[in-house]
């Protein structure tokens, strides 16, 4: 007393297909089965697809090839499962649920987009498979991503708003720190929503452990750390730049020290030379203890010392002459760089006349060219003319 | 020992206290309505794929209550109206919705998708015979494959598709879909669905209804039957009638006094073996139970009553 209906045959031959574990066939078969189909028909034939795969070992597998191949793909996926009811919808999340976990990166270049849907299904669904993500070995770290979801805490949809606050547990779960900032940051943003900070509360309550409330503060003293040690660098800056002014302010120092060492060291000498200039003239004029020396041992100091005063002299004396001829050396080098330079400027002047002077000939070679033309124009014409006139004086003459 | 179910139930049988039993009742009130409201949609997928009374009893608690839908949880009743649906699709399901219960106007929707609105106002305000023009249309025009009964006092619609029987509770305005474990709750159901299988399965089977009593089934084994029953078990595995006789025969009977208030044998004038049943609600029959009485009928009728003929 009951009766069956028949089954589709494609759906038929993909189950066959699955048993004998030839799933790239079974790809095909789905490849075509789908392309093959109408835009009314195209539902019915992807909810067909979806629950054999959904029911059937290596289903899985199958979904996944026809993910990377680009037969089925993610975004539109979500789009048609919300035309169809949640039972079909869930479960086919589900059967996604190990595939988000060990391959995200499938699903999460379009999470972002997926967020912004029409369609609050969509939304949903993205939030879903976020979680599954979340749940898997992936730290979702991406911080424009999670702002994404945190700003679906204001969705107009329910639904939408518990699956943002799941989703958000279950980032914060691995990133206690980043999701915290992140909500915190756009509760901030509108610092009369009640219902907001709530829904933050109850995230921010559901994150924080024992353990993620010491990583958010080992991260805060990192980061206090680091702020420290950023300003520790920036005052050592500082100093090293002070003392580098100050080092700097030293050579100066040192410098105009040594100049002036050297000048009094001069000034010394001078005088030391007037006065041993002083000093022979007055023992020449005036008769010293010296005298009570013998006077040849005299004389021999004497003659020593001039020695030696007139070696330094001379000494001096050559050393400011190099000094002049290296001034003067330098002097001349830079007249030749001058001569040379306006030497180069003559040659450049005189190169600019002569292109003047070459396009003047050339305009002048032009025109006489022209003028050839036009004279040899004239001497036709005027050849025409004269053959012109003696045809018409022969044929004049022969009437 | 922890306190148990079974403690409560005793409790409140027994208890005399009206003020205690209501403050306890009060409180499992409280707790399914949180687990209804709060508990369960907060996560739509658990709420689809595994909700948290099995297979959504809390909704029929309602429903058969009086409730309306605006009391319900709407996202689980809508779930459970698309497992209902999708199950009379031949689409998977989590569970199979045996005994589930819809109102008139989702009902409808699920099974007469086109005509819903038309069927509801029909029915709503007792217009049973526009309604059913609508079906026969269905029927003959568009290749529809289903069989309705109206019962006697226009109470209730039984259909069926295929081998599934729903039926439609007019004045409560809700359906009892796939209809198995279910108590059916009166006569005039028995008799409705006694029409609807005979009329498809066993047309000459006498269907009497004895209001506030039972519902009389009767059949015959025609006296050539019998008379050809071989009077020694059979040694012939092939000879189905005395295998049935001999060896069958008397555990059906058996089978269809668990579900009979009464049955009565007798030869009749004509040497023909009367089966009469006699059907009522008292023994708390199901809609499962009816159709292994329909079945054994079925068989007498099919095997040896139309042979003969």
């Amino acid at each position: 007393m009951s009766e069956k209906q028949p089954e589709n045959p494609e759906i038929s031959k993909i189950k066959d297909f699955m048993k004998d574990e030839r799933f790239d066939d079974v790809v095909n078969i789905i490849a075509l089965y789908l392309g093959d189909a109408t835009d009314e028909d195209y539902l019915d034939r992807l909810e067909d697809v979806i629950e054999t795969l959904m029911l059937l070992h290596g289903g899985r597998t199958v979904l996944r090839f026809l993910i990377e191949r680009l037969i089925i793909d993610i975004p539109s996926l979500l789009e048609n499962l919300s035309k169809r009811d949640s039972v079909l919808r869930y479960s086919f999340l589900l059967l996604l649920k190990s595939m988000c976990e060990n391959e995200w990166d499938l699903f999460l270049p379009y999470s972002e987009d997926l967020l912004n849907s029409d369609d609050p299904n969509v939304r949903e669904a993205d939030l879903q498979l976020l979680i599954f993500i979340a749940g898997g070995e992936m730290n979702i770290e991406d911080e424009s991503l999670i702002r994404a979801i945190t700003e679906k805490l204001n969705d107009e949809k329910d639904f939408v708003v518990k699956k943002a606050i799941q989703a958000l547990s279950a980032i914060g779960m691995d990133k206690p720190s980043l999701v915290t900032r992140v909500i915190t940051n756009y509760v901030k943003e509108f610092p009369e929503d009640s219902i907001l900070k709530d829904y933050a509360d109850k995230i921010l309550k559901s994150i924080v452990s024992v353990e993620g409330i010491e990583e958010i503060v080992e991260e805060e003293e990192e980061k206090e750390d680091v702020e420290g040690e950023e300003a520790e660098i920036i005052d050592k800056e500082l100093e090293l730049k002070k003392k580098k002014i100050e080092i700097q302010k030293k050579k100066m120092e040192l410098e105009e020290k040594e100049k002036e060492l050297e000048e009094q060291y001069i000034q010394e000498k001078e005088r030391a030379l007037k006065l041993k200039e002083d000093k022979i003239d007055t023992e020449v004029q005036k008769p010293s203890k010296r005298e009570e020396l013998p006077k040849k041992v005299k004389k021999k100091i004497k003659k020593e010392e001039s020695d030696i005063l007139d070696k330094e002299i001379e000494l001096k004396k050559k050393d400011l002459e190099i000094k002049k001829k290296k001034i003067e050396l330098e002097l001349r080098e830079k007249e030749l760089e001058e001569k040379a330079i306006e030497k180069k400027e003559e040659a450049l002047k005189i190169k600019e006349e002569l292109i003047e002077k070459e396009n003047e000939l050339s305009r002048v070679e032009l025109e006489l060219k022209q003028k050839k033309i036009k004279e040899k124009e004239k001497k036709l014409l005027e050849e025409e003319l004269d053959r012109a006139d003696e045809y018409f004086n022969k044929e004049e003459g022969k009437k | 020992m922890p306190l148990t179910p079974e403690h409560i139930d005793k409790f409140i049988t027994s208890e005399s206290d009206s003020k205690t039993k209501s403050e306890l009742l009060e409180l499992l009130n409280n707790r399914i309505k949180k687990l209804c409201f709060e508990e369960c949609e907060r996560d739509r997928i658990l709420c689809t794929l595994s909700p948290m009374c099995s297979k959504r009893f809390l909704l029929k608690l309602r429903l058969l209550n009086g409730l309306s839908i605006e009391d319900q949880p709407k996202f689980c009743y809508s779930v459970h109206k698309n497992i209902i649906q999708r199950d009379f699709r031949n689409k998977t399901v989590i569970y199979k919705p045996f005994d589930t219960y819809l109102y008139l106007i989702d009902f409808l929707d699920v099974f007469f998708h086109g005509d819903y609105r038309k069927l509801n106002k029909f029915l709503s305000k007792g217009d049973t015979d526009q309604a059913i023009e609508i079906f026969e249309d269905r029927i003959k025009n568009r290749d529809e494959d289903f069989q309705y009964f109206l019962t006697t006092d226009k109470n209730y619609l039984i259909f069926k598709f295929d081998d599934r029987i729903h039926i439609l509770f007019l004045k409560e305005k809700y359906a009892l879909c796939n209809a198995n474990r279910e108590n059916i709750v009166n006569l005039e159901i028995i008799k409705g669905l006694s029409d609807l299988f005979s009329s498809l399965y066993f047309p000459e089977i006498e269907r009497i209804l004895i209001p506030d009593n039972h519902v009389e089934l009767k059949t015959y084994i025609p006296r050539d039957v019998i008379n050809k029953i071989s009077q020694e078990p059979p040694e012939d595995d092939e000879n189905k009638r005395d295998q049935y006789f001999w060896n069958t025969f008397a555990n059906d009977l058996d089978a269809l006094s668990q579900f009979c208030k009464e049955i009565n044998l007798y030869i009749n004038k004509k040497g023909n073996l009367k089966i009469e049943l006699h059907l009522d609600t008292s023994n708390s029959i199901r809609y499962r139970d009816l159709r292994l009485v329909f079945n054994i009928i079925f068989r007498l009728y099919n095997e040896f009553y139309i042979i003969w003929v």
